[in-house]
């Protein structure tokens, strides 16, 4: 009995520490992962693009944790029963387009439904739009 | 030859089980995620609340204004960021209510006294909110008239005397928002006077 308990307690210790591992690299497909928190904007103002990620994040009733113009970045925060964090990116692309990523997680979930980043990005195109209207 | 015959009550359990089990299935592709990112109903509302407009004057010096009327309540500062018009702050404050330290007193004191100082475990009173973190986003965004409009964003969670977390969640007190607004007026004004 103890000669088991030998073998088995080492094994469940390293069973568990490498499940607790894989949480830091996991990921679904990188490019599935990467067409469903991006969107694709034409002949937008990086800026404009930026505040207008602002205003969306707000709107929603997030607090921003960091910004950054020069890495086109922002992390912000939500509270409620439940956390909600979501980092949002903006990149240069060929033909004067702009892609917009946001990766998002409640707790210690990763959100991954693409209805809920296109809720987001619904609610972003909206703000887009008044920021081009200069409506705030 | 006859074909067997499968009788009503048998078949009944067979196909009941079954209809239940795929049900089930059905039931559990159809559960989405709940709606993260669908605005409120309310969201015009909070968005009214949230936000006002400062008329004849330049974005730096709303940013400046802001930072200092932080200051003013005591706040740090955890990340500016001119170029968006971004600042967010913090700051740890008292969260005690007497009313529910007294209730929570009374509670544990007439529970040690009902079991002859046998429970006198003080449970109620390390369940009173201790102290709170509250974080704030000021973000201003310059209208093409010359105008800039600000708007504030503001959270906190309250922990209890053990330290667990008690409460999360996102300030909709109109009342705040406008004591806040009253304070950056008087900021922006004093920022223009340079004082």
């Amino acid at each position: 009995m103890t000669r088991y308990l030998l073998v088995l307690v080492p094994i469940l210790a390293l069973t568990a520490c490498a499940s607790r591992n894989s949480a830091i690299t996991e990921s679904d497909s990188q490019v599935h992962v990467r067409q469903m928190q991006t969107r694709i904007y034409d002949s937008l103002d990086k800026s404009d693009t930026l505040r207008s990620v602002l205003a969306t994040l707000q709107d929603l009733g997030f607090v921003i944790d960091t910004a950054d113009y020069e890495m086109a970045t922002i992390t912000a925060t939500r509270l409620q029963e439940y956390e909600l964090r979501v980092t949002v990116t903006v990149k240069d692309r060929k033909n004067n387009q702009l892609a917009v990523r946001a990766n998002a997680r409640v707790d210690d979930q990763l959100i991954d439904d693409p209805h809920t980043y296109q809720d987001f990005f619904t609610v972003l195109d909206k703000a887009i739009f008044l920021t081009r209207h200069n409506v705030n | 030859m006859r074909k067997p015959v499968v009788h009503s009550s048998s078949r009944q359990l067979f196909v009941l089980p079954t209809l239940l089990v795929f049900s089930n299935l059905l039931s559990s592709c159809g559960t989405t995620q709940p709606e993260y990112f669908s605005p409120s109903q309310s969201s015009v509302a909070a968005r009214k609340m949230q936000a006002r407009v400062f008329s004849s004057v330049e974005e730096p010096d709303v940013m400046s204004a802001a930072a200092a009327v932080l200051q003013d309540m005591g706040y740090t500062i955890d990340e500016v960021e001119l170029p968006l018009g971004v600042i967010s702050a913090s700051k740890r404050a008292n969260a005690t209510s007497r009313l529910q330290a007294f209730g929570s007193l009374t509670l544990d004191s007439m529970k040690c006294a009902f079991t002859f100082l046998i429970a006198c475990d003080g449970a109620r009173y390390g369940e009173i909110d201790d102290v709170q973190d509250i974080r704030l986003t000021i973000v201003s965004m310059p209208k093409g008239n010359g105008d800039v409009t600000v708007r504030v964003t503001i959270q906190r969670r309250i922990y209890d005397k053990r330290g667990r977390l008690s409460e999360q969640s996102t300030i909709s007190d109109a009342d705040v928002y406008e004591s806040l607004f009253a304070k950056l007026s008087k900021s922006v004004f004093l920022e223009q006077q340079g004082i």
